[in-house]
């Protein structure tokens, strides 16, 4: 398939990730021992054979930078098309807000770049949903359907994300109602994931009527507003795992459910491999005395002390009679010898010397930020 | 272009007594170490040792290793000058083309590669020894001595010394003398296969032993000979470390266990030297809650839920509840089923080791042999079967009713 282009939105801001966003975007927070969150929509979209992506950045985007780089690891590093980084060209001039407002506001920012798209069918997602989504899939029944705009969507019962909008659909799938970040959420609605498909030439077309008319929403403006009146709007119904992760309270609950084989399965397939970048650590070295119990750990890392229910990622080092449980390690962290962590998220490169004691709480846990020596 | 130093990997050899594990891929192309293939050391040292451009010399089973090496990416040897190049024996003007006689025949055949980069010096290496060297300081001693030829040797203790290559060298460390696994050796430096040439003393010596019809074209057997009757200056370079020649299982074995030892002098976690590798796209591995994993390396993709004890297990492999698995190397996706038991075995990829099955056994107390059992890829060994020490399977063994 290559008659769909790939539209991800890397620009928002998410305050509550407190000291996990300071030094990078959410797109580029790291997440489950080896990835980062912008891995998902991307393998999502590369495994559904699209060969031409845009990610819209607006601000501390370095870290996804570094990531990303040119797409080789998503085999997105090509001489025509391939992966493209759009930073707000010429946004500021216009006198903008110094942050886009919404997806169509990002849209309009990157109007240049949308006018070269090579593909008749665009998909935009967000960056910092995680989820293996069959867009494969979505996209045919999308073309099938004769529906205008197709959107990924999940039933409200199993674990997807919150703040954000709610469709209520009749039997074939097609969207009847819809409720934007509603207070209470009916029986029976599904979630939207914020996913949708639908034809460059009618993205364009919503693109100048927002612009013309200072909508900057897209589920305000489009789906409830003047700008996608009498659109016939569908849902995907996605089975598997989806979540998105705004908050470092959801960023531990979603990372401690990687632990459920289910949702692994669901998340990590080798037909839709989850594709990120590869860093050549060296297999991960268990001592004698190594206690692991429940826990994921990637590569690179050497335990010699206890680990449970942890998410360890590559290349940390946990010593003898440290024991870090319920917690999450960020690359490189090291726990030196006889430390304890309980409920800790630990970032990039923390050093948690001999013998200090953490602990947080499964409703708030203590994050420790990067570099940072305890 | 004009290259300085071209390095050349011998990786064609059949690998016959690594058995079952090179029935379907050449020795180079052999996994080790949990994440790595042989080759993958000779390769990064390479690059980390500034040389951009590597000729690999296939001949036997070359499809896996074809494949794994692409177009160089992993080792950064993608360029567009230089880079790795598969240099498979090809059919030669009035159809003279051959397989590969020899490792000096196997150079000799692609002189047009090498002239194609008119390098000063050509590095020989071979595809079955597990190290970390850096070739730039032998290339410092072979420039500084003007040698035309210098020979890469370690110390071996005396006992051992005849069962290498040994050079007999002087004061100054120049080789005056060579012996194929000599009975009463005279010194204990032995040749670990690895060899620097001044291209045009190289060129010479290669066509003349083309001409030769009593020649087997091999380096140590008459290329290394020749050049010291010739009188040339060949010299040896001292390499200290951890080096292996990994041709048969039990030293295959062996090596990978040395990566739980942290006084092998193998170490994998230093950034400064880093072993390369094309690598899986897996999620991190996942250790169970009734998992026991001590003194071993694992790798991502893999799920865990039995006991796991001084072992190397590659990506995805699985060991099911109330599986042990000892002392032994499972390779990628090899699945251990319910209540198995593996001890001092290699299973090879993707193969299956049914519920209850036995495979391998301790050796016996003061015994030299480990008696490494090995399975090869793709197979099953059946529910309950009992596989015994030093075997050697190459097909699906049927399970036994309980």
């Amino acid at each position: 398939m290559n008659n769909l282009h790939g539209i991800i939105f890397a620009y928002g801001e998410t305050p509550d990730l407190r000291e996990l966003s300071q030094p990078r975007n959410s797109c580029s927070l790291p997440y489950g021992g080896r990835f980062r969150l912008i891995d998902f929509s991307l393998s999502s979209l590369v495994n559904a054979g699209v060969t031409d992506v845009g990610i819209i950045v607006h601000s501390s985007y370095q870290s996804l930078l570094d990531h990303v780089g040119a797409g080789k690891d998503w085999d997105l590093a090509r001489k025509r098309g391939g992966l493209r980084i759009l930073p707000p060209f010429g946004y500021a001039t216009k006198n903008r807000q110094s942050q886009y407002r919404g997806r169509m506001d990002a849209l309009a920012g990157v109007y240049s770049y949308l006018k070269t798209i090579r593909q008749d069918y665009v998909i935009l997602t967000d960056g910092d949903m995680v989820a293996n989504l069959p867009v494969e899939e979505a996209f045919e029944q999308h073309l099938q359907s004769g529906a205008d705009i197709t959107s990924f969507s999940v039933p409200s019962s199993i674990s997807a994300p919150t703040d954000t909008n709610y469709f209520q659909l009749d039997e074939e799938g097609w969207v009847t109602d819809i409720l934007v970040r509603p207070n209470s959420v009916p029986e029976g609605c599904s979630v939207s994931l914020g996913s949708y498909i639908l034809s460059k030439e009618l993205l364009m077309r919503l693109v100048d009527y927002c612009a013309a008319h200072d909508i900057y929403s897209f589920s305000e403006g489009v789906l409830l507003g003047d700008a996608g009146k009498g659109l016939k709007l569908r849902s995907y119904a996605f089975d598997g795992y989806a979540s998105s992760i705004k908050s470092v309270r959801s960023y531990y609950i979603r990372s401690m459910e990687l632990l459920d084989p289910t949702i692994r399965g669901s998340l990590f397939r080798s037909d839709r491999p989850i594709r990120t970048k590869e860093q050549d650590t060296p297999a991960t070295k268990f001592g004698t005395d190594a206690k692991v119990v429940n826990s994921l750990i990637a590569d690179g890392c050497v335990i010699e002390g206890t680990v449970i229910n942890s998410v360890v990622a590559r290349g940390v080092h946990v010593a003898k009679g440290a024991v870090v449980e319920n917690s999450i390690l960020l690359q490189h962290t090291d726990v030196q010898e006889g430390a304890t962590l309980k409920y800790t998220i630990s970032d990039k490169s923390v050093k948690i010397c001999a013998g200090r004691t953490l602990s947080g709480h499964e409703t708030y846990p203590l994050v420790i930020a990067k570099n940072e020596v305890v | 272009m004009k290259k300085e130093c071209v390095a050349m990997l011998l990786a064609g050899g059949q690998g016959s007594r690594l058995k079952a594990l090179t029935s379907k891929v050449a020795k180079p192309a052999v996994p080790f170490g949990g994440k790595y293939r042989i080759i993958d050391f000779p390769l990064s040292n390479c690059i980390n040792s500034g040389i951009d451009t590597v000729g690999v010399l296939t001949q036997y089973k070359p499809m896996e290793l074809n494949a794994y090496l692409g177009i160089g990416a992993p080792w950064d040897l993608d360029r567009s000058d230089g880079g790795v190049h598969v240099l498979p024996p090809y059919v030669q003007e009035d159809e003279k083309g051959s397989w590969y006689k020899g490792t000096a025949n196997a150079i000799y055949q692609n002189l047009g590669f090498l002239e194609l980069y008119d390098p000063e010096y050509v590095l020989i290496l071979s595809g079955d020894h597990i190290y970390k060297q850096d070739y730039s300081k032998m290339l410092e001693r072979h420039k500084a001595m003007n040698a035309a030829c210098t020979i890469s040797v370690m110390e071996v203790p005396m006992e051992e010394a005849p069962r290498f290559g040994i050079m007999n060298v002087d004061k100054n460390d120049n080789i005056y003398e060579f012996e194929e696994k000599p009975r009463n050796p005279k010194s204990n430096l032995a040749s670990m296969g690895i060899y620097i040439f001044t291209w045009s003393k190289l060129r010479e010596y290669l066509i003349a032993d083309e001409n030769d019809p009593d020649s087997s074209n091999d380096f140590g057997k008459n290329i290394i000979p020749a050049m010291l009757g010739a009188g040339e200056i060949m010299t040896a370079y001292r390499f200290q470390g951890y080096w292996k020649d990994v041709g048969t299982i039990d030293s295959l074995w062996d090596a990978n266990m040395d990566l739980l030892d942290e006084d092998s002098g193998l170490d994998l976690y230093d950034t400064d030297w880093t072993i390369y590798a094309r690598s899986a796209i897996r999620p991190p591995q996942f250790i169970g809650p009734a998992a026991k994993m001590t003194h071993s390396l694992a790798t991502s993709g893999c799920e865990i839920w039995g006991e796991v004890e001084n072992s190397v297990l590659f990506h995805s492999v699985t060991v099911e509840p109330g599986a042990q698995v000892r002392y032994s190397i499972l390779m990628p996706g090899a699945v251990v089923k319910k209540g198995a038991v593996v001890e001092y075995a290699i299973i090879a990829e993707n193969t299956v080791i049914g519920a209850g099955a036995h495979v391998g056994e301790p050796p016996a107390p003061n015994s030299e042999e480990k008696g490494i059992a090995v399975v090869a890829q793709d197979l099953v060994v059946g529910d309950g079967a009992v596989v015994p020490s030093k075997a050697m399977i190459t097909e699906n063994i049927k399970g036994v009713e309980a």
